[in-house]
């Protein structure tokens, strides 16, 4: 039992970049089972479990970066600006979960990434996110820029990922739709 | 803030503005009727479509969460909340959410009972004043 929010590549150190390996696209770094305490009393995954997912799959993919612990202890890290959630289908106990993770845009500082959440078994889509990473320096705590080698491969990342369809809930607003 | 709810940062994790988000809403709900009791005897839920959360400052155990939440907008099955999240009175994030009105044991959704809509009528009315946050429906990444 641990007293905070852990994943499940904490401590995992992550592979070194290999500069000409090709680059999924998208990014299929992390799968889970539903777990029991994500249930809610309907047997359905609890709302803010998706977020434990996703959050998961982005710890995957910092790790994919080479984001880890020793890179937040000199004092940088990426910090969620804003997620914007979707839910499609209900997930179940037993069911499990297959997740993928594309780069849509960058800039020095800012990362714009879009998760989608599959069933294994059917494929059916059960909910998107849609996410604005900062690179913040945590002392000062304000953004900065993202070091070259960061930066390197996300740009290699988004444009290995330029191939994908821009998914049409990217950038939508929300609102009752008449 | 709870101590299960801290990240390797020891700051709140983003799941956890989340579910806080969805506490303050599920008591908002309730108000009109709509929570857990409301589930049971009409076998019908209010179902979350979208929830578009902003994070604006780190929260750390021990701090007190408050939520201020407000009825965007509604219409016969389906209510936007939109809730302000401060720690210790400073604002930390802003959430917004969608919800549909669905029927359970028909698993579609269907529009609300005449008491229930005339509660969110009333919170509406009440509601309508109140000065509407730059942000409210923009997509992820626009600034207001």
């Amino acid at each position: 039992v641990t007293d905070r929010v852990t994943t499940p590549y904490e401590g995992r150190e992550p592979a070194p970049w290999d500069p000409s390996a090709e680059i999924e696209a998208p990014l299929r770094l992390h799968s889970t089972p539903v777990l029991t305490e994500w249930l809610d009393y309907n047997g359905h995954m609890s709302e803010s479990c998706y977020l434990l997912a996703f959050g998961d799959s982005a710890d995957a993919f910092f790790r994919f970066l080479g984001i880890d612990e020793a890179y937040r202890a000199a004092g940088q890290s990426l910090y969620t600006s804003q997620t914007h959630l979707h839910h499609w289908k209900e997930a179940a106990g037993g069911d499990r979960l297959d997740l993928t993770l594309q780069v849509l845009d960058h800039d020095r500082r800012r990362l714009h990434i879009f998760h989608e959440m599959r069933h294994d078994e059917t494929g059916n889509l059960l909910a998107s996110a849609e996410q604005l990473l900062v690179h913040v320096d945590m002392a000062a705590g304000r953004s900065t820029d993202l070091p070259d080698h960061l930066y390197e491969r996300i740009a290699a990342i988004q444009r290995a990922h330029s191939v994908l369809a821009r998914p049409e809930v990217v950038g939508r607003p929300m609102g009752i739709r008449r | 803030v709870r101590q299960e709810w801290l990240d390797y940062n020891h700051h709140l994790t983003d799941a956890g503005y989340a579910i806080v988000l969805s506490e303050a809403h599920e008591l908002l709900l309730e108000r009109l009727g709509l929570s857990a009791e409301y589930r049971t005897s009409h076998s019908a839920s209010m179902f979350t479509v979208a929830t578009h959360i902003r994070y604006l400052a780190e929260c750390s155990e021990g701090q007190t969460l408050t939520a201020a939440t407000m009825l965007v907008e509604a219409d016969r099955k389906r209510l936007r909340l939109h809730s302000e999240l401060f720690a210790d009175g400073a604002l930390a994030a802003t959430g917004e959410c969608l919800y549909v009105h669905v029927d359970t044991s028909l698993g579609r959704s269907v529009p609300l009972p005449e008491d229930r809509q005339a509660a969110v009528d009333g919170m509406r009315k009440a509601h309508a004043g109140l000065p509407r946050p730059a942000h409210l429906g923009l997509g992820v990444g626009v600034r207001p």
